[in-house]
């Protein structure tokens, strides 16, 4: 009953929108990568110069730690959130709204509290440590080359496990009631049924929220950029904040365009594994 | 074996296991809000104190009265509220067409244009930031409420489009098909009956964007230098510096910049949630 046309008019305004948007500046990226300051068309120096710059290579490894190591723990503890928020209690309602509210605030907010609760000399974090004797003096978490890289991890753990929770969870409670059934008359475990019932029925979930982890963890740059600026000494710059800073701190905007597009290179990948991983999940019954 | 009939009842975790748990996700949570709030009414000398001390003897609102009366923070709730509430209001009416679009009709190349969107949803913003700083520039956009709004589109609109199509999609087209036959036009159809009919979604929509944009900060970093269009983000980073870091007045903005999220969250929760699984999940 409908006429082709018609729907393209419904689309239109949004898509040119979204074009101009995004499509124009992405191309415009990689013109610039390949340009120099007067629009000079100068191959592919920008790219030879920002990778030998001494920063990028410690920028990538720090991105693929930050990445993983954000990922395995919000995983982890997101799935297991969920697995205590799957069974009846009561109170539960509640439990759940407060599991979300590190999702919800702001990312300034969380980094800006804490970094106070980590503050070297009154942070509460090394009270806790020092007065029952765990750690025998105060440690500089922000300042310590050592420690900045993990205490950042940590607080995006915190900032992102809820969402994971939420999501595994829903899965979970969308899982027939027979499967449990047949588990039981197997005489399973509650283990046993996380094991061979619940996580396998969950699996596309997890994938599916991991790689959004994977993409999420690239883009969001808030918590490390407000606390550290990718300090100290580079210990916490990953390959976003190194873009953002050789762009608008050095006002080197050819190497940063050459850096984004090896960036977005990398991200895409990502994203088209997402979408395909989300197109099968949708095929299965 | 055995096999008796207490098995066939649904195994769970213990009740210990299942207190100690809970107690455990809330204390990790909300930990740090309680410590903000508490720090937010603290004097000076009680936060620069070890150990830290848990009631403050004499709670003040003088960090509050810092922030509201003496620093560019109600500026910058309000550059933020005018700023989010304009990303996300044009944001849903073209998200509106667009999703209809794409839920009720067939066109060639709609599956591309699909993953156009999705693709604008989960770009990284670093990688786009350098062109959009300079189209801006060019444009005379940087500085101005517009240019925020503008670049938040990118943000807003592809997660509201693919969230209202799902939402369409899930209303019968026989409805539409009635009121056609009744001489209804095809706008008249989204207007009288898709729209009022995905309300919930709508709102859930318009929470997810309007929080969405009220805690981006690299944007509003890059594209809102002048403090007539900073957004709070921007202004709490700038406290921690502008005053040496006062640590009391930087929880009471903390304070003051969470409130409204969390008021909105905790009201439309049941909505938010929803909106959050179907919009990620499903196709």
């Amino acid at each position: 009953m409908q006429r082709q046309s018609t729907g393209y008019l419904f689309v239109l305004p949004a898509l040119m929108l979204l074009a101009m948007l995004i499509a124009y500046p992405v191309a415009y990226t990689a013109l610039l990568s390949v340009t120099d300051n007067q629009g000079e068309y100068v191959g592919l120096e920008n790219f030879r110069r920002i990778l030998a710059a001494r920063a990028t290579p410690i920028a990538f490894w720090n991105t693929l730690w930050w990445v993983f190591g954000s990922i395995v723990f919000q995983v982890v503890l997101g799935v297991l959130t969920a697995i205590l928020l799957n069974q009846n209690f009561r109170g539960r309602a509640l439990v759940r709204s407060v599991t979300l509210v590190p999702w919800v605030v702001p990312g300034i907010v969380a980094a800006t509290t804490w970094a106070w609760m980590l503050h070297t000399e009154f942070g509460i974090i090394n009270y806790m440590l020092t007065a029952p004797g765990l750690i025998d003096e105060p440690v500089g978490w922000l300042t310590n080359g050592r420690t900045v890289m993990p205490v950042m991890i940590a607080i995006n753990v915190w900032k992102m496990f809820p969402f994971v929770a939420i999501m595994v969870l829903a899965g979970l409670q969308s899982i027939p009631n027979d499967l449990y059934e047949a588990a039981r008359i197997d005489g399973a475990s509650f283990w046993e049924e996380v094991w061979y019932v619940m996580l396998p029925q969950v699996r596309m979930v997890i994938v599916a929220v991991t790689l959004l982890l994977v993409i999420w963890a690239l883009n969001h740059i808030t918590i490390i950029y407000a606390i550290t600026r990718g300090g100290p000494a580079n210990r916490t710059l990953i390959t976003p904040i190194q873009i953002f800073r050789t762009a608008f701190e050095g006002v080197q905007f050819n190497q940063a365009a050459a850096l984004s597009v090896m960036f977005f290179g990398v991200a895409i990948v990502v994203v088209f594994v997402y979408i395909k991983t989300l197109a099968s999940s949708g095929d299965q019954p | 074996m055995s096999a008796k009939a207490e098995t066939l009842k649904r195994p769970g975790l213990g009740r210990p296991l299942i207190i100690v748990g809970s107690v455990l996700v809330v204390v990790v949570c909300l930990f740090p809000f309680w410590w903000m709030a508490l720090s937010s009414v603290k004097t000076l000398r009680e936060l620069y104190t070890i150990p830290p001390i848990w009631w403050p003897e004499a709670p003040t609102w003088d960090n509050y009265r810092k922030v509201l009366f003496e620093s560019n923070i109600p500026r910058y709730f309000l550059n933020s509220l005018v700023i989010s509430i304009g990303a996300t209001a044009l944001a849903l009416v073209l998200a509106v067409f667009a999703s209809y679009g794409f839920a009720r009709f067939n066109f060639r190349g709609k599956p591309l244009l699909q993953s156009f969107v999705l693709v604008g949803q989960l770009l990284p913003t670093a990688a786009i930031i350098v062109p959009l700083f300079i189209t801006l520039r060019v444009l005379g956009l940087v500085n101005t409420y517009w240019g925020l709004i503008l670049v938040y589109m990118i943000i807003t609109l592809p997660l509201s489009v693919w969230m209202l199509t799902s939402y369409f999609k899930a209303i019968p087209v026989e409805l539409e098909e009635a009121a056609i036959i009744d001489g209804a036009s095809r706008l008249g159809c989204l207007l009288r009956i898709t729209l009022p009919l995905s309300l919930p979604g709508i709102v859930s929509v318009l929470v997810y964007a309007f929080v969405t944009t009220w805690n981006e900060f690299i944007f509003a970093l890059c594209f809102a230098t002048d403090s007539s269009v900073k957004t709070l983000p921007i202004g709490l980073a700038e406290f921690s510096t502008e005053f040496n870091t006062d640590w009391g007045a930087v929880m009471a903005a903390s304070v003051v910049m969470t409130l409204p999220i969390a008021l909105l969250f905790l009201s439309m929760q049941r909505l938010f949630i929803g909106g959050l699984t179907a919009g990620a999940t499903k196709g």
